[in-house]
């Protein structure tokens, strides 16, 4: 079955269009990178197929279910900013998503919290933003869930926090669950990628495997990214 | 999903109007006690009582506001800023999420609105209880439970609570309560479809939705001063004929009604189009 199916979907603010007639289809056990410079639509996809945004026209279906209450129950989602309410304690929030989500694993999140030797009983906004930022991904990667979808998971961070990040995207899910990672940080995770969508203008610019574009053009992802956007 | 989503509402939202409400409850608490004493016959005692009366005013008015601006913000932070990444992608529908905000924001405001009410009557009931007391010293407490007992009964000869406010104490209570109720949702939901208005904007959503909170607010205000005047107006030839019209009765027995009725159309109207806003799907920056 597959896993995500974006049909002709396209999305428009005013006169702007930020995503043109996207259709792609994406099956369980997969590691997918979306990748494109800024302005290419990433982020607007990833808002399209986790119900944040409506398209303007065309449709999204996860396990063959439309963007509700089912398609959002299969799905965990990172979004590129802080979006916990600061002022609840770390607790709390492993409370919430365990009450929310069937599949939310609470003992995974409590063990990669003492890992990282933060306290549950703190506040969110008591932490560093960095440790913020793992406490999000602890959450998203403590699910049992159909497909993860990280938005730019290692933006803004160091090289030591990438690689535990990479980690523990890599030891926490599961075999038939896939994952969409958009980032601009190629090199550093074009090792864990099976496949790779290229997105510019807005447009669907490559649906490929990695392996099968790096044999066609015996270059890396990277190179190949650098090439395709080149300004 | 929805009793969840009421359960952390609730947890959420008590941080800050629990204290609130017990504030008020403790005001009216002290107020009372305060009554009890002598402290407000001697003159120094007067002149100490009328800043006290503003505080305690202001204070009412301040607690009402802060209930209401924070019902609004939280339902707009929460589901509408960073905060709704969280709530839209929870797997409950956008109707659960308005629900659950929609039935905490009047239970909240319904419970404010209650305990000023209650906080005045029992102030009032103090001063009165207070007065009868020093005019009839000795039987004090009696008189005025007698007095007050005899005038909320029926009493076909005598000016009873009823010939007064047109309705029996039991009766008035209730029309009291129903208001409070229907009001407390009018409030509530003009703030939201402000919002959700806001948000069907490509830009400027917070800005708009407060341009359509103050345009939405004055047209109620016309209307329910409408919902009031007309019924007077329909009286006021029966008054001008008849001398022996009980106009406050007269007053309450249709103000009551037309009233409740203005709010629950006001009710319906807001509700179903939260309704068919809520539906849309989000659109967040």
């Amino acid at each position: 079955m597959t896993l995500l199916e974006c049909k002709n979907l396209s999305k428009t603010y005013g006169k702007h269009t930020a995503l043109n007639d996207i259709s792609l289809q994406i099956d369980g056990g997969h590691i997918i990178g979306l990748l494109g410079p800024n302005g290419s639509g990433k982020t607007t996809l990833i808002k399209l197929i986790t119900g944040l945004l409506c398209p303007t026209a065309g449709a999204v279906y996860v396990k063959e279910e439309p963007i509700g209450p089912v398609s959002k129950s299969l799905i965990s989602y990172l979004p590129d900013h802080t979006y916990l309410n600061g002022n609840l304690r770390v607790r709390e929030i492993i409370d919430f998503f365990a009450d929310f989500y069937e599949d939310f694993d609470s003992l995974r999140a409590y063990d990669m919290m003492a890992k990282l030797q933060i306290n549950p009983c703190q506040k969110l906004k008591t932490l560093s933003k960095g440790t913020q930022e793992k406490v999000q991904l602890i959450l998203v990667m403590s699910r049992h869930a159909s497909l993860y979808i990280l938005d730019e998971p290692l933006a803004g961070v160091d090289p030591a926090a990438r690689d535990y990040i990479l980690d523990t995207i890599l030891s926490n899910y599961d075999e038939n669950a896939s994952i969409l990672i958009s980032t601009h940080l190629i090199s550093d995770i074009e090792n864990i990628l099976d496949e790779v969508i290229f997105l510019k203008d807005g447009h669907l610019h490559t649906h490929a495997l990695v392996d099968e574009l790096r044999e066609k053009d015996h270059k890396s992802v990277d190179t190949i990214f650098r090439e395709v956007f080149k300004c | 999903m929805l009793k969840k989503l009421l359960k952390y509402e609730w947890k959420d939202t008590r941080k800050l109007l629990l204290p609130i409400n017990l504030a008020v409850v403790l005001m009216t608490i002290i107020g009372c006690l305060m009554l009890s004493t002598r402290i407000f016959d001697s003159e120094m005692g007067f002149l100490l009582a009328a800043p006290l009366l503003v505080l305690y005013i202001l204070a009412i008015i301040t607690f009402s506001c802060i209930t209401l601006v924070y019902v609004y913000t939280r339902f707009y932070r929460n589901l509408y800023t960073a905060e709704g990444y969280l709530m839209h992608t929870l797997p409950v529908t956008h109707t659960q999420l308005f629900h659950s905000k929609l039935i905490m924001g009047c239970f909240w405001f319904s419970l404010n609105s209650l305990l000023t009410t209650l906080s005045a009557s029992a102030l009032g009931g103090s001063v009165g209880f207070h007065e009868t007391a020093k005019e009839i010293s000795g039987e004090i407490s009696e008189s005025f439970i007698d007095d007050f007992i005899f005038a909320t009964g029926q009493n076909p000869d005598s000016f009873s609570f009823a010939d007064i406010f047109g309705f029996t104490l039991p009766a008035f209570i209730l029309f009291l309560f129903v208001m409070l109720l229907v009001s407390s949702l009018s409030s509530v939901l003009i703030g939201y479809v402000s919002v959700l208005l806001g948000q069907q904007m490509e830009r400027n959503k917070l800005a708009a939705a407060i341009a359509f909170y103050f345009g939405i607010y004055m047209g109620f205000q016309i209307l329910t001063s409408l919902a009031v005047a007309i019924p007077e107006l329909l009286n006021l030839g029966k008054y001008l004929e008849d001398d022996s019209a009980n106009i406050l009765a007269d007053s309450f027995r249709t103000l009551f009604p037309s009233m409740i009725v203005c709010y629950l159309v006001v009710d319906v109207i807001f509700y179903v189009i939260c309704r068919i806003l809520v539906k849309r799907q989000v659109n967040l920056d």
